[in-house]
């Protein structure tokens, strides 16, 4: 009688012991549209979060499709309340996410909780992620375009100084005196996505901004005439690549980056999320160069290059309200990536959280620390509904700028019909 | 009597009910709230004011829904007639072989149409692409250099048309065959009696009796091709999508990526009663010219 009792009680506890550790398991839904060489980084990082809270938080991943595809299912599955519990978001898109209703409202004192908040970001980084006042987003990094560089054929041609960094691309000019120097001994001198939007953009953000254009006056006037001559003369820089011969014409992403791993381009413009592309397949021994990185160069005058932040957001999910416990999960998911961003700094990106900017650590990182100066001088995104990745202004691009940069366009007639296409969609 | 005729008509009204309720609930009701969405600026999904005739009006206006028209109608030219004819030819081709001949042929024909879109895209995108596409052989032999067909402007819409007639004509030839076989030998035998020649067999025989069909392959596509959406949407990824743009991909565009549902909603009627009359003329139309 005795031991059927206590074998009774035994696995009454047991059960119950394993009751609340299931409940105590909280499994926080995590979409991103990280699919290149830092969605590698990012995996091994939800990987370490998962072994840290184990029989805590599990972070349940998924890849969506970087762009439109991956806005278009969170605004729709975010309207019905499918969305996920937290998902990574460009903070260019903020005004676009809240207007359309996608985005819930993060509270100061849930952060402030979790030890996150204005003082731990850089403030216009921080401010990046508000609407009206209101915090829609916390910051993770700051990401932007950088010039990779084939050391290899830039010492073939003299353009490598004593540090060994290459010198005399600045101005646009110089820039085009180096790429016939370099054009004898490569397929293409420089490589770029010269289709659809993406690069096409940043790169026009960006010389765009070395002449302080205004992309969206105050007024809400798109490219206001002032502008109009800076944006003209940005376009025009880039189309001078492909007409020369020196960049690929209607070229895509993908093959704009291959034409550089492959040797057959000296130089590549691209985002910061390729250097571990570059790290991997040096690592591997497959890239058959040496390579490196630096800011954009200044062509026009004043240094200024295009710069866009990745942040994490939580989904309005038709107002469906999440568990306490459910919340303290993603709040602890967004504190800890931000704490052990030195990582995601690995990925090429220069990290948000001020505590890890300013880490030892990152400012030796390299290449990070040889172009982490454009942090000074970004310019973003305008802050605008019609901007932002996937948003009008993109497509515009895509219709008027990347045309133009393989001279089926006049820059001119681009920018006239990009200002016209735009203001109708604003008005 | 007339009580039974009554309980008939109950039995009747409770076999035809479960359709009347699916039709009712599937297609009616939907249609019925998507003309009425389309009076209101309603979001995509949730409610919205209602605003009149207001969405109409900005269509009217709208530059980038008359390309869409534009481009759909050429779109349609470019396939419907063109995929009917090969399909008809292709049949009469196919339906002159025998026995195992026949269905491997027929089999081969119709093998791309069980394909789904994307590996349709996937394959001529591969076979049309600029680096290592075998396409490019007979492209450079034509103009000189290798061409990116799907990033020149000229050459989207044809070279869509034509992925989709590879695509889509199958079907066709499937129709058309068993049209053929239903016309009987014994009107062969006569004609081929009397010395007609074959020219003169297709234009009095053949066409003639397999009209019926012919009507029906163009009607069907042409309702399927004014519903153009996926392989454009496919093909434009990576380059220009507004001068391509088609009237449902710039529905998906209003609704899903601008989140203006009654917009959406508005451009939706107008495809609707563009199907709706094109299809009912046609038929009109095409009815009349079997039955002289």
């Amino acid at each position: 009688m005795n031991k059927i009792f206590k074998l009774a009680m035994l696995s009454t506890t047991a059960t119950a012991l394993l009751l609340s550790a299931v409940q105590a398991q909280e499994t926080v839904v995590w979409w991103d549209f990280l699919g290149g060489g830092d969605g590698v980084r990012m995996k091994s990082l939800i990987e370490r979060f998962n072994t840290e809270h184990e029989g805590e938080i599990t972070i349940e991943g998924t890849t969506l499709e970087w762009g439109t595809p991956f806005y278009s299912k969170v605004q729709t599955s975010s309207a019905i309340g499918e969305g996920p519990d937290v998902m990574t978001y460009h903070l260019s898109r903020v005004p676009l996410g809240v207007d359309s209703g996608a985005l819930a409202e993060i509270s100061t004192d849930d952060l402030a909780a979790v030890g996150l908040g204005a003082d731990t970001f850089a403030s216009a980084n921080w401010e990046a992620g508000q609407s009206d006042g209101k915090q829609y987003a916390v910051p993770f990094d700051i990401h932007s375009i950088v010039l990779y560089y084939n050391k290899d054929k830039l010492a073939e041609a003299g353009l490598l100084g004593e540090d060994g960094k290459p010198t005399g691309l600045d101005g646009a000019d110089n820039f085009m005196a180096a790429l016939e120097q370099l054009q004898p001994n490569s397929e293409y001198a420089l490589s770029l996505q010269t289709s659809g939007d993406g690069t096409p953009w940043r790169v026009f953000y960006s010389l765009f901004g070395q002449q302080d254009g205004v992309f969206l006056g105050e007024d809400g006037t798109f490219l206001p005439d002032d502008s109009i001559p800076k944006a003209v003369s940005a376009v025009e820089t880039m189309a001078s690549w492909v007409e020369g011969g020196f960049a690929p014409a209607l070229t895509e992403y993908e093959g704009s980056v291959a034409l550089f791993t492959s040797g057959a381009a000296a130089l590549h413009m691209n985002g910061v999320w390729e250097v571990p592309t570059m790290t991997d397949l040096a690592a591997k021994g497959d890239l058959g160069f040496e390579w490196g990185a630096i800011a954009i160069p200044t062509f026009f005058d004043h240094p200024a290059t295009w710069a866009d932040s990745h942040g994490f957001a939580i989904p309005s999910n038709g107002g469906k309200e999440m568990t306490p416990e459910k919340k303290a999960a993603v709040f602890e998911v967004i504190a800890w990536m931000n704490k052990n961003s030195l990582a995601w700094a690995d990925a090429g990106h220069i990290p948000a959280y001020s505590p890890t900017r300013d880490s030892e650590e990152f400012k030796t990182m390299e290449p990070n620390a040889t172009y982490s100066v454009l942090a000074d001088t970004a310019v973003f995104d305008p802050k605008s509904t019609l901007a932002g990745v996937a948003s009008p202004v993109y497509d515009a691009v895509a219709n008027y700028i990347a045309p133009a940069m393989n001279g089926e366009m006049s820059p001119q007639d681009a920018i006239d019909e990009m200002k016209a296409d735009l203001q109708d969609q604003a008005d | 009597m007339l009580r039974n005729h009554r309980q008939e008509m109950v039995v009747a009204l409770l076999f035809v009910l479960p359709f009347v309720l699916i039709y009712g609930v599937l297609f009616l009701w939907p249609t019925f709230q998507m003309v009425y969405l389309s009076f209101t600026d309603a979001p995509l999904i949730g409610p919205g004011e209602w605003i009149g005739i207001e969405n109409y009006v900005e269509m009217f206006d709208d530059r980038r829904f008359w390309t869409s028209v534009r481009n759909t109608a050429y779109f349609v030219v470019l396939t419907v007639i063109p995929n009917t004819l090969i399909g008809l030819v292709i049949a009469m081709m196919v339906s002159r072989l025998k026995g195992w001949q026949q269905s491997l042929i027929l089999a081969m024909f119709f093998l791309p149409y069980i394909l789904p879109v994307t590996v349709v895209y996937r394959i001529w995108n591969w076979m049309f692409n600029v680096q290592f596409g075998i396409m490019q052989y007979p492209l450079t032999w034509i103009f000189g250099k290798a061409t990116p067909v799907f990033r020149t402007q000229w050459m989207f819409m044809p070279a869509v048309a034509f992925v989709t007639v590879w695509w889509t004509c199958g079907f066709n030839i499937l129709l058309f065959l068993s049209g053929l076989r239903s016309i009987s030998t014994d009107i062969y035998e006569a004609a081929a009696l009397d010395n007609a020649s074959r020219w003169t067999i297709f234009r009095r025989i053949t066409w003639p009796l397999i009209w019926p069909v012919t009507a029906l392959v163009l009607t069907i596509q042409l309702i399927l091709q004014l519903k153009i959406f996926d392989q454009v949407y496919l093909f434009v990824q990576g380059g220009r999508p507004d001068p391509s743009m088609v009237m449902v991909q710039y529905i998906y565009s209003q609704a899903f990526q601008k989140n203006e549902g009654g917009y959406a909603a508005a451009i939706s009627v107008a495809l609707f009663v563009i199907v709706i009359v094109f299809s009912i003329l046609q038929f009109q139309v095409l009815r009349g010219r079997g039955q002289k």
